[in-house]
């Protein structure tokens, strides 16, 4: 009970900083900091459902306007790890499509896709975590040719992250290549990159700032009961995206993050 | 209207069918949850589908109380009805249906196991079904289907149809213990006629199955998707004589495309699931069947 009380006073303290620092955790449910992906995965069978805030500077340029201005919007997502090598992912994301004039409501749909991350290589001693992925697999194999076909989400990517532990303290290092196929999404190509924070004193807390290879972003995130993940972030210091999950270890396993 | 309109192939067929459930050998052993008594019991049926503009998802929603008697030696009578709760679906779906009613013998002989069924099945189909199972080791196994069935639904009235579809598939399941993994492919003629094959990876988790799969039809083309079977609770259960409880499970597929008459089979048992497959645990000891049971059924009496 002592240890609850704890947790939820840490808790509410951290998310009292939340507006400056934010919360983090991959808007599409597999492991990264808050845009970028890191080398990291989540645990061998973990099971993510979640739904996350996106700002309209988080979406693309193209696809996301209506009546020519961008909008804010959240997904959805499903997210699995069946082994410690493979995440999977699906995830909607929610568009507006129109305003139907003769009853004044507004025309949704959805925008679909699949992500994939290996890891082909764990973290050792000297060598950091490799891990390459691809966001909206499906349609980024059959349609990367077919400049009609919605890709707005499709990036390939390779991550490498470096952990290092000093008082019980645990600092990350991430630097990742990405590519994006579509052209109104190419100022977050290249190389990309971040730092991770988690404390000694309540791990399950994380900070971080990253690269996206246009912008500045601040996140952190806290996994609280093992099983309640919240996250918030800041892009370009000023945007506010945030998101919440529930986080099951399919193979009854405890993890403290 | 309510019409009845048999062949005499058909008879023929079903006759051939009670012949072999009769003439099949016993099975070789009882199972926790096979026991002799009758469970009544009632889970949902959710279907959800994107297809308008103006609502999130159209929705589906069935309660779905069923019955199941086991009468020993693996001979089990089963029913259930659909009962719409909620729908935004179409005028179509606003009627109760039969999800199940029939009777199911499984059997084992010499290396095979078999499951034959007579009676109403799920997608608006009756008729006798026939499922095989031959592992090979506890790793490799073939399976096949065979079905000949007609068309039964409800509305206003009944609509029976004479059975006049011969549907079948044949596949094989390579199972890695280790990683309680498992992989299906299947080729077959499906329920609207269409010749494919599907190819599916499992992972069993505790309590959970989770599989992607692939598909092709030849009438229909690519598609693909995701499952997802949880086993639910009560994990602990007492056997009677009489039993009440919710479903075994809660099973969810998923399709990319909506490709609905593509590559469809009907299920004959109304708790049918991939993680448990077409036998009876304590019949056919393969698959996820040698992992850790989902439920440790106590028997009422031996428990005094």
């Amino acid at each position: 009970m002592k240890h609850l009380i704890i947790n939820v006073l840490i808790a509410i303290i951290a998310l009292w900083f939340l507006p400056l620092a934010g919360q983090a955790q991959q808007y599409n449910g597999t492991s990264g900091m808050v845009h970028i992906p890191t080398g990291e995965m989540h645990h061998e069978g973990d099971a993510l459902i979640g739904a996350h805030f996106l700002n309209k500077a988080m979406t693309p340029d193209t696809g996301f306007l209506y009546l020519g201005e961008k909008y804010n919007t959240f997904d959805y997502y499903i997210a699995l790890t069946p082994f410690s090598w493979i995440e999977m992912s699906y995830v909607c994301t929610e568009r507006i499509h129109a305003k139907d004039e003769q009853t004044g409501h507004i025309k949704w749909s959805k925008d679909r896709y699949a992500s994939v991350k290996i890891q082909p290589l764990k973290e050792g001693k000297y060598y950091p975590a490799v891990a390459i992925g691809c966001n909206d697999v499906l349609t980024s194999a059959f349609f990367k040719d077919k400049p009609d076909v919605q890709l707005y989400f499709t990036n390939v990517y390779v991550a490498a992250t470096k952990t290092f532990t000093f008082s019980g303290n645990e600092l990350g290092l991430t630097v990742a290549y990405r590519h994006f196929f579509r052209g109104y999404n190419a100022k977050w190509n290249g190389v990309v990159g971040g730092i991770t924070f988690r404390p000694s004193f309540f791990p399950q807390w994380r900070l971080m700032v990253e690269y996206t290879g246009n912008e500045f972003l601040l996140g952190t995130d806290v996994l609280l009961w093992q099983h309640l993940r919240l996250q918030a972030s800041l892009k370009d210091f000023k945007y506010v995206n945030a998101g919440l999950c529930l986080q099951f270890n399919l193979l009854g396993k405890k993890y403290r993050y | 209207m309510f019409h009845i309109n048999t062949s005499s192939r058909y008879r023929s067929l079903f006759v051939g069918f009670l012949a072999l459930i009769f003439l099949a050998g016993q099975p070789q052993a009882k199972g926790q949850d096979t026991s002799p008594g009758i469970d009544f019991f009632s889970g949902i049926n959710f279907s959800f589908a994107d297809m308008n503009f103006y609502r999130q998802y159209d929705v589906l929603l069935h309660l779905t109380p069923g019955f199941k008697w086991n009468m020993g030696n693996h001979w089990q009578l089963t029913g259930q009805a659909m009962i719409p709760i909620i729908n935004t679906f179409g005028e179509e779906y606003k009627y109760v249906q039969i999800g199940a009613f029939n009777i199911s013998k499984e059997m084992r002989i010499s290396k095979s196991y078999l499951k034959a069924t007579v009676g109403v099945f799920d997608m608006y189909r009756y008729g006798a079904d026939l499922k095989a199972f031959v592992p090979l080791s506890d790793r490799l196994a073939f399976e096949g289907q065979a079905g000949y069935v007609g068309v039964l639904y409800f509305d206003s009235s009944a609509h029976l149809y004479k059975p006049d579809r011969f549907v079948w598939t044949v596949g094989g399941d390579i199972y890695l213990p280790r990683w309680n993994t498992q992989f299906r492919g299947t080729v077959g003629r499906y329920l609207y006629q269409d010749f494919g094959c599907e190819a599916e990876a499992m992972r069993h988790f505790n309590h959970t199955t989770v599989s992607v799969y692939g598909r092709w039809s030849g009438e229909y083309g690519l598609d693909g998707g995701f499952r997802i079977v949880i086993m639910l609770p009560p994990y602990h259960r007492k056997h009677r004589a009489v039993n009440f409880r919710p479903a075994s499970n809660y099973r969810m597929s998923y399709t990319v495309m909506y490709k609905s008459y593509a590559n469809c089979m009907y299920h004959t048992d109304p708790e049918q699931n991939e993680r448990d497959g077409w036998f009876s645990r304590d019949l056919l000891h393969w698959g996820s069947h040698t992992m850790e049971p989902d439920f440790i059924i106590t028997n009422k009496t031996e428990q005094q």
